[in-house]
Parts: structure tokens; C-alpha cells; sequence
């Protein structure tokens, strides 16, 4: 994947989204959209164009876990590449995201080193 | 009318009631003073059984009254200003993070515009160094240099600024952490005053635990709160999910 995929960054809190768009923008991805929880990120993933889901778990609505399951779920987007970045820890949560077919997790607070990691572990796999 | 409870009475008292009767007719001092303590021992214990069900029922009523009076206090004030300071130190934190942002995007283009500057003048200025340059090229070097110079000073200054004001911008966590701390304090005096009522109503049952489906998440671990396994960093969650093959 190039430098034009599209990502969206689904968080509950706004300066939050703010600091994954910085990141991702220093990491030479310009195309982010934004949503504050799986019920309003649904809709815009079903809607196409996305490449790529970055999302949090613990949100109002519909949690990250259930947009997950909702993802692989749909036929059409149950390969997108998804990076849960939460603030849960707990192994049996991080098992459970496993199973459901999370490509990567990350736990906040995190640094921007762990985050371009994972992207290029997760871009460079599903390029492959 | 109240045959059964006179007929109870009866039962109990019937016969020492004749005794006594009888004694005293006989002038039998002794007799009669034997059945009269016999009877007051029959009386005694449940004089003080009520006495004792009346000073205790007295004492919870009392307690409640006091404890009735915190928790109105909890209810109408307490809670609702710690609601209150909680929504500022999220409005408070927000604004902090969204400032410190505001100032670290605004201190990218100055950074970038200086060095890309001081990039392109380092070409004419290594062959003005070396005696290489011409004369058409030097004129130009010095005007951008002149230029330059005061351009540079500029965008500096205002990084310096903005690291100031991002380290003043800081100062929300003294603020909030203050009013996070008589939150704590609070939730201690409420926990303690439900504990109580707890033990007031006699009630042994400990409150259950909130269900909330695992699905929704639990937030942030918090030392010493959290249960269960927790991963420490990234590194442990790396572990995690290599082991389950990822």
C-alpha cells in the first residue's frame, strides 16, 4: 500500500483523533477520516474507500470490539487491515480482540514509533 | 370481647392469683409474699426485653437521622458539584490537549521554512567559501542572506513562544488534579456512609457487582483497582499476541 491509503481513526475523544491524525500525517498518510464510535464509523466503512480502520475500544454507542466483529462480519470489508489503539489491557481482552481477527493492538499510552510498527508490519503484510 | 387474651391471662396467672387471694384471707404473710415475688419474676424479663427492643429501636432511629441527613446532603449537593468538577476537568484537559496540538502544528511550518532555507543557501555559500562563486551569483547570495537572517530570527522567536505557552499549557494537571483528588475524598465519605447504612438496615448483602458486558471495555487499568491479568506494555501485549500466532 502507498502513502495515499485512506484511513479512519475512530475514537470517543476528539484530541485523541487529533493526535493519530498528527502521527499519521508525520508518517506521510494525508487521508484521514475521522469518526467518534463504531455506530457513525460503520456507515462510512460500508460507504467504501477505506483502506485502513484505526479504532479504540472502549467508546459510547457501539464499541470497538462489536465494529470489529461488524467488520469481519461484511463481506465487503472483512479483510480490511484493523489496529485496535485502547487503553485496555487486560490479556483476555487482547485474546478476545485476537480471535476476532484484530491485525494489530496497541495499548495507550502509546509513542509514535510503536504506531509506525505496526502500520508498516500491518501495510507491508497485507501487501504481500 | 377478648376471650382469648383473658383466657391466656387466666392460664398464666389464674391460679397465683387465687393463691394470693387465699393467703391473704388466711394471714399467711409468708405464703402471700412467695406467690407476689413469683409473679414479679414472671413480669420481669419482659419489661426488660421491651425495654431494651425500645432503646435499641431508639438508637438506630437516631443514627439513621444522622446518617439520613449526610446522605441528603450527598444527594442534593455533594454529588452534583462532584459531577460538576468532573465535566471542568474534562473540558479543562480537553482544551489543554487541543492547545498543546494547536501549538505543536503551529510550530512545524517556521521549523521546516527555516531549514529548507538555510538548505538552499548552503550551496552558493560553500562556493563562496571556497572563492568558486561568480560575481552574478554572489550578489544574489547576500540578498538572500539579508533576507534570510531576519526571516530566520523570526520563525525562531516563535517556536520559543510557542514552547513557552506549551509549557504553561501543562498547568492543567496541577488544576485538575487538585479537583480529582477531593473527588477521591468524596467517594471515600459516600462509601462510608453507605457502608453504614448497609449495616443500619441490617441487610448483610454486599452490593453486586455493576454488570457491564466485557464487550464495552473496562478503561483505562488503574493500579491496584484493575482485576485480573494486565498487561504492562507493549511489549507484553507483542508477547501476547505472538504466542497466538500473530
Amino acid at each position: 500500500m502507498s502513502k495515499d491509503t485512506k484511513f479512519l481513526v475512530v475514537d470517543d475523544f476528539s484530541t485523541m483523533r487529533r493526535i493519530i491524525k498528527n502521527l499519521l500525517h508525520d508518517l506521510g498518510y494525508h487521508h484521514v477520516t475521522e469518526a467518534d464510535d463504531g455506530n457513525t464509523a460503520l456507515p462510512l466503512l460500508q460507504g467504501g474507500g477505506i483502506d485502513f480502520l484505526i479504532t479504540d475500544w472502549n467508546m459510547p454507542g457501539m464499541p470497538g470490539l462489536e465494529l470489529l466483529k461488524a467488520v469481519r462480519a461484511d463481506e465487503k470489508l472483512a479483510k480490511l487491515p484493523v489496529l485496535m489503539l485502547t487503553a485496555e489491557a487486560k490479556r483476555e481482552q487482547i485474546i478476545e480482540a485476537a480471535q476476532a481477527g484484530v491485525n494489530g493492538y496497541i495499548i495507550k499510552p502509546f509513542t509514535a514509533e510503536t504506531l509506525k510498527e505496526k502500520l508498516d508490519k500491518i501495510l507491508n503484510g497485507a501487501a504481500k | 370481647m377478648a376471650g382469648t387474651s383473658s383466657d391466656a391471662l387466666k392460664t398464666q396467672y389464674g391460679a397465683r392469683v387465687a393463691a394470693l387471694t387465699a393467703a391473704l384471707e388466711r394471714g399467711d404473710d409468708a405464703a402471700f409474699l412467695a406467690v407476689l415475688d413469683d409473679l414479679v419474676h414472671t413480669r420481669r424479663p419482659e419489661l426488660f426485653n421491651e425495654l431494651r427492643d425500645l432503646t435499641s429501636n431508639l438508637k438506630v432511629a437516631l443514627d439513621r437521622f444522622r446518617l439520613d441527613a449526610r446522605l441528603a446532603d450527598f444527594a442534593e449537593k455533594e454529588i452534583p458539584d462532584a459531577r460538576q468538577r468532573l465535566a471542568h476537568v474534562l473540558k479543562l484537559t480537553d482544551e489543554a490537549a487541543h492547545r498543546t496540538l494547536d501549538l505543536v502544528e503551529e510550530s512545524g511550518p517556521p521549523a521546516e521554512r527555516t531549514a529548507r532555507a538555510a538548505e538552499t543557501l548552503a550551496g552558493p555559500w560553500m562556493r563562496f567559501r571556497s572563492r568558486k562563486i561568480e560575481l552574478k551569483e554572489f550578489h544574489e547570495l547576500l540578498k538572500r542572506m539579508d533576507a534570510f537572517l531576519p526571516a530566520a530570527r523570526a520563525d525562531a522567536e516563535q517556536i520559543r513562544r510557542n514552547l513557552s505557552e506549551l509549557l504553561l499549557t501543562q498547568g492543567y494537571q496541577d488544576l485538575t488534579g487538585q479537583i480529582i483528588r477531593g473527588v477521591i475524598e468524596l467517594v471515600r465519605e459516600l462509601e462510608s456512609a453507605l457502608i453504614e447504612l448497609t449495616r443500619l438496615s441490617g441487610a448483610g448483602a454486599v452490593p453486586a457487582d455493576r454488570a457491564s458486558p466485557a464487550s464495552r471495555g473496562h478503561g483505562p487499568s488503574v493500579p491496584g483497582l484493575t482485576q485480573g491479568e494486565v498487561a504492562s506494555g507493549q511489549q507484553d501485549v507483542d508477547a501476547l499476541l505472538s504466542g497466538l500466532g500473530m
